[in-house]
């Protein structure tokens, strides 16, 4: 066991402070024992289909797609953190900028994962790639998502090639020294990619001529949603790269970054926030008065079946939106962390709450004059399934924090530890 | 040739009785229900729906609905969003193709269709040991994790083509291509024919004032007409009638 | 030379872009999409040329004409016969997937006594055993087959006793037996002279008579027009299928039928709106109002209605003779559009009587309904191709199943005029499969087999030189230069029908209103199904659809 001890030790940063071997594995323990069961999970849908959900022919996207879609928003931070710092040249945000990535290359490997068993034949995905339809959004989605990974993954291996003992590998360190130049291509890339496949998010429900309650006009090809997903998934990421961050450093009881980066992220994401919640609610306008009625769908269409009532537009609007922007933006409350981090939560509530109306409301809504307002609850393979891929999150999010130089050193500028 | 075929239901001529349905499953190799399956998870591509008027004791009234694809002609949902292209308009027909060999099984097609006319296959297809040899030689069995639907019977209309090669001529007989539900009514409530000709029944039937589509102001323009000299019915075509503000649901 | 990492760097990043230039890695692509197209475990056609025969559905009565598509020696597809005189390329839900019932799990395939597996041979020990202690019964469950035939000679070589169940049809047609005395087999319905029909929860368009009969008339005649051809009246207490379609649906209370009869028919006599003079019913028409649930004005309009657009005939669903009477006073008896008596081709029947003799062994048909359970003490010999489950038969023996026995189609029960068919066997049966008649016809080979019969039944026909054969066109039976030629055609899929018979009034004796008790028997729309499973795509109708409920008593 010491032996053991002793080689973690050494693999952990000179001088970094982190918690003795014993309690990290009993912290790694029950995460694993979920990751287990989400696999388990997984593995029973891929081996018996996708019988053991509780999707059906009206329900074709369930609990999965509105976690893909939820998780890819608050994945923004990595993309927009990026942009922030290399093409907008923000550099005091420098420091979160690795653990954003890591973030970022949880949120989206573990989507993709979850993606490959939301199919039906994940032995044809490549079929995308090989036929693709370049009227559809989700060709779009699917290249972009899969070459944005790649990003995130070279993106990544910086980060990884950092740790002390994989630094002393020399062609490891030449690698990621040639790596370095790449970096801001590979955050504009990063950027350009994110952009469409962050609308494309939007434009795969904004397109659907058929489901009138997602149905929106646009600009050109590019339904309205397009850019509502972008605006709230910039406006987001930051939300939840505040909020992860915050976590690690009660968990770590350290303090990973100055209190000005949280600041800074706050403002640009209740700024996007506000910006993004007056589009939404011009949209939503034109969408109830114009599109829908133009069709022959009212909103009681809509908004006549509890839960959902209008209750939830306004929730989405007013309490998860406008409420966060300015929690998040005023001085009053944007200095103080407690207020702060409670406008994080709440923009990041908005935005989930976005993303399940515009999956799982679109679907229960009837469209036929004679169709019914549907109920589904997802099987417990779907719930572990997801629960797996937090649990993977949290195990990469907490091996990268002990290895790698995440956040590099708060106080003093130590040149050895670079981050970007 | 460049058909545009399609159908006109006689609502008033249906009687719910099913016999489209079951002649679908048989023609097309759709397999039998497993014993989980429910009518959300199953796979009936011609699908007979019972709606009624609301009213109770002698004023209640039923139509019976056959639903199936509509082909739709005009920006077709399913044929924009599929990602590898694994549907598309026959442009000779106007028949909407489904290559279930293609479909990864994303089901974004089943979202877009606002008809629900699309199934999935939840489980592998199964039937009792030997019932096999009863297939269709002419249809492929599809296998799980794909979409299917209607398809207009193409494997009838292959046939057709064939014979009409066989006898060197260059258009089908007409005789010869009848999908198994048309075939199949007993009252001879489904008209199925070329919607481009003029001279044919269907296009006559299909611009009666009686006749209506349902959810035609959504634009995509479908192929399968209904008809019916009750007003009632005709007014289920869209939500914004009479019919639909009442409050049936919450 | 030295060779460094660099090197093999170098060399791999080559070989890989070469590599992807040659078709190795895009056909094995290729490969594994074919792969995930075809698991093995994914059934497969039969392969082969496909042709296609006619025969007949023989599962129920109706003797619906089909067309099957046969490939390696096994239908693939059923569809109907468009030029069946009566039938017009119909079926019911259920025949669309009957080619599937031979292999469903329930499926007959060995003769069981008492739950384990036995022989033939035993089967047989066994039925001689019985009848040398005493007399037997056969009972047929669809009568007037060769098949029949077969059974009756047997039985009546010995003085045992022949019995046959009444359809569900042929029990609405007991009234007119007993009334006339003539043998109910003889009785049918002139739908096609009628232009107003009166039904009592008759399901005429959903599992009455033979599909496509009444449904393509009422296409044709009663839909379409305000004022109809055909018009259907439909008295039933709920919105069943028939009522929806129906020009007027009476929603009178359950089990009140009979006295709503017997208020029309008060109506009838009392403003004359018919010739006939009596009998009175007793209700009186405010009784028969608070029975009913409906008002007096509605009873005298029904009445009223019912005979603006005559001919009109009354239809009940079972042989209450409260109901049957309303046509003797319509007048609709022996007169066209109305109840009439067929050819003269018939033979009395003896039905089925519970206690008739106690035998010592009861020889149940296939055709006999699954839920027929005999009050004996005797040993039940039970032909059937499914086991229902839950059957009190001592023996149990695999009868053929769809399209695997010659057979003949007699007339149907519900039938305007007579008609004729045989039924080839498309299909070669397992082994080990035995129907009734050829399991009694090695107990006594001197009886004549089924074929025989059915060539001196085509002799028969053939010599009246009556009626016409509907094949491709219709041609008359005098047509044909022999009997020989005659019989081909009919196993070839044609049908014989008789020229429409001189409709003889017949005198049905009514002296007084007969009491209206109601013995309803609930019909279902697969009531007339013989078989005690459905074919396994009939889940499309009750399982994964809303469409219907799984019928009481059949198995999926």
């Amino acid at each position: 066991m010491s032996e053991l001890l002793v080689v973690d030790r050494r693999w952990i940063a000179r001088g970094a402070e982190r918690s003795s071997t014993t309690r990290f594995l009993l912290w790694l323990v029950p995460w694993v024992a979920l990751l287990a069961l989400g696999i388990y999970a997984a593995g029973l849908c891929l081996y018996y289909g996708l019988n053991q959900t509780n999707m059906d022919n009206r329900f074709a996207f369930g609990m999965w797609i509105f976690l893909d879609l939820a998780i890819i928003a608050m994945g923004a931070g990595a993309f927009f953190t990026g942009f922030l710092v290399y093409i907008l040249k923000q550099a005091d945000l420098k420091p979160i900028l690795n653990s954003a990535v890591v973030l970022g290359f949880i949120c989206y490997s573990g989507a993709v994962a979850v993606l490959m068993v939301d199919v039906g034949q994940p032995l044809r995905a490549w079929f995308t790639f090989w036929y693709p339809n370049t009227h559809s959004m989700l060709t779009e989605v699917t290249f972009c998502i899969t070459c944005y990974l790649f990003v995130l993954i070279l993106e990544y291996i910086p980060v990884l090639l950092r740790n002390r003992q994989l630094r002393k590998v020399p062609s490891f360190l030449v690698f990621e020294h040639q790596l370095h130049h790449l970096v801001p291509v590979l955050a504009a890339l990063g950027a350009f990619l994110s952009f469409f496949h962050q609308g494309s998010l939007g434009g795969l429900y904004g397109v659907l001529r058929g489901r009138p309650f997602a149905f929106r006009q646009g600009f050109a090809i590019w339904p309205s949603t397009f850019f509502l997903f972008i605006l709230s998934a910039i406006a987001v990421g930051p939300s939840f790269l505040i909020l992860v961050t915050a976590a690690a450093e009660k968990l770590t009881g350290q303090k990973l970054v100055q209190p000005g980066v949280f600041r800074k992220l706050g403002l640009i994401s209740g700024l996007l926030l506000g910006v993004y919640v007056a589009a939404k609610a011009i949209d939503t306008l034109i969408w109830l008065n114009i599109t829908s009625r133009a069709v022959g769908f009212a909103p009681w269409d809509f908004y006549s079946y509890k839960p959902f009532g209008s209750a939830l537009l306004f929730l989405e609007i007013v309490p998860l939106g406008l409420l966060p922007a300015f929690l998040l933006t005023v001085p009053l409350t944007a200095k103080k962390r407690g207020w702060l981090l409670c406008g994080a939560a709440l923009a990041c509530g908005g935005i989930l709450l976005n993303r399940f109306v515009l999956t799982v409301q679109t679907l229960a809504l009837p469209t036929l004059a004679f169709d019914e307002f549907l109920k589904y609850i997802p099987s417990w393979q779907e719930v572990a399934s997801f629960a797996g891929v937090i649990a993977y999150g949290v195990i990469v999010y907490s091996l990268s924090y002990r290895y790698l130089p995440m956040f590099g050193r708060v106080k003093g500028a130590d040149t050895n530890v670079s981050v970007g | 040739m460049s058909a545009r075929y399609g159908m006109v239901i006689d609502l008033d001529r249906c009687t719910g009785c099913g016999s489209c349905m079951v002649a679908c499953a048989a023609e097309n190799n759709v397999p039998p229900a497993t014993s989980r399956a429910t009518p959300r998870t199953g796979l009936t591509p011609m699908l007979v729906r019972k709606v009624s008027n609301g009213a109770d004791g002698a004023a209640k009234r039923e139509v019976f609905i056959p639903i199936s694809c509509m082909h739709c002609g005009n920006e077709t949902p399913c044929v924009s969003v599929c990602p590898q292209q694994a549907v598309e308009v026959d442009k000779a027909t106007g028949i909407v193709m489904q290559m279930p060999q293609r479909c990864l099984g994303c089901r974004y097609c089943m979202v877009a269709c606002p008809y629900h006319a699309r199934y999935f296959n939840w489980w592998d297809p199964a039937w009792p040991a030997g019932m096999e040899k009863s297939l269709n030689p002419g249809v492929a069995v599809r296998m799980r994790g794909v979409v299917e639907k209607c398809n207009l019977c193409h494997a009838r209309l292959h046939s057709a083509m064939e014979k009409a090669a066989a006898n060197r001529k260059k258009e089908i007989d007409p005789a010869d291509y009848i999908p198994a539900c048309v075939e199949a009514c007993p009252t001879g409530a489904i008209l199925f024919g070329n919607l481009a000709d003029k001279n044919d029944g269907v296009f006559s039937a299909a611009h009666s004032p009686d006749a209506f589509r349902l959810l035609a102001r959504l634009g995509t323009e479908p192929k399968v007409y209904y008809k019916s000299g009750q007003a009632w019915v005709r007014a289920l075509a869209e939500r914004d009638s009479e019919r639909a503000k009442e409050s049936e649901h919450v | 030379m030295k060779f460094s990492r660099r090197d093999l760097l170098i060399g791999s990043a080559g070989a890989t872009a070469g590599f992807l230039l040659t078709p190795v890695p895009w056909k094995l692509l290729g490969d594994v999409s074919i792969w995930t197209q075809n698991w093995p475990w994914i059934p497969q056609p039969v392969r082969g040329p496909v042709e296609t025969t006619q025969s007949f559905c023989t599962l129920c009565a109706s003797g619906c004409g089909i067309r099957a598509r046969m490939a390696a020696g096994y239908p693939v597809g059923i569809s109907g016969v468009r030029n069946h005189p009566i039938t017009k390329g119909a079926l019911c839900p259920l025949g669309f997937a009957a080619h599937q019932l031979n292999w469903h799990p329930q499926r007959l395939r060995e003769v069981r006594h008492r739950g384990r597996a036995a022989s033939w041979a035993e089967a047989r020990a066994a039925f001689e055993k019985a009848r040398k202690e005493g007399p037997v019964a056969v009972v047929d469950g669809r009568s007037g087959r060769a098949a029949s035939s077969v059974l009756e000679a047997f039985a009546k070589k010995e003085n045992d006793s022949y019995q046959v169940v009444p359809s569900v049809e042929s029990q609405a047609l007991a009234p007119y037996a007993d009334w006339s005395g003539d043998p109910v087999s003889a009785f049918g319905y002139d739908l096609e002279n009628v232009r107003t029909i009166v039904s009592f929860g008759a399901p005429l368009l959903d599992g009455w008579g033979a599909p496509g009969r009444f449904t393509r008339l009422w296409s044709e005649r009663a839909v379409g027009a305000a004022d109809p051809q055909l018009r259907l009246i439909q008295i039933e207490s709920s919105l069943s299928r028939t009522a929806g379609c129906a020009w007027q649906w009476v929603p009178v209370r359950e089990g009140s039928e009979a006295q709503l009869a017997a208020g029309v028919a008060r109506v009838l006599l009392e403003e004359d709106l018919v010739a006939a003079q009596g009998p009175m019913p007793q209700l009186s028409l405010v009784e028969v109002a608070a029975q009913t649930g409906l008002t007096t004005e509605a009873i005298r309009d029904l009445a009223r209605k019912m005979v603006e657009n005559r001919p009109v005939m009354v239809i009940a669903t079972d042989g209450n003779p409260a109901i049957a009477a309303l046509n003797v006073l319509l007048g609709a008896v022996g007169a066209p559009g109305g109840i009439i008596k067929r050819g003269e081709r018939v033979q009395p029947q003896a039905p089925y009587e519970a206690s008739g003799g106690s035998p010592r062994a009861i020889l149940l048909d296939a055709t006999v309904p699954w839920e027929f359970t005999p009050k004996t003490d005797g040993e039940v010999f039970r032909f059937a191709a499914w086991d229902g489950g839950g059957n009190k038969a001592d023996w149990l023996l695999p009868a053929p199943g769809f399209l695997e026995e010659l057979t003949d189609v007699p007339t149907a029960p519900t039938s305007a005029v007579d008609t004729y068919a045989v039924a080839l066997n498309l299909v070669a049966p397992p082994a080990e499969i035995k129907g009734a008649a050829q399991f009694l016809l090695e107990l006594d080979p001197s009886l004549r087999v089924v074929e025989q019969v059915i060539h001196r039944r085509c002799e028969e026909l053939f010599h009246a030189r009556r009626g016409m054969v509907y094949a491709e066109q219709a041609i008359a039976i005098t047509e044909f230069d022999s009997a020989q030629k005659f019989e081909e055609q009919l196993r070839k899929g044609a049908v014989w029908m008789d020229s429409p018979p001189r409709i003889s009034a017949f005198r049905c004796e009514l002296k007084e209103w007969p009491a209206e008790n109601n013995v309803r028997q609930g019909t279902n729309w697969a009531a007339a199904w013989a078989p005690p499973v459905l074919p396994a795509l009939a889940t499309k109708l009750y399982q994964e659809s809303n469409l219907r409920e799984l019928p009481a008593g059949r198995q999926a």
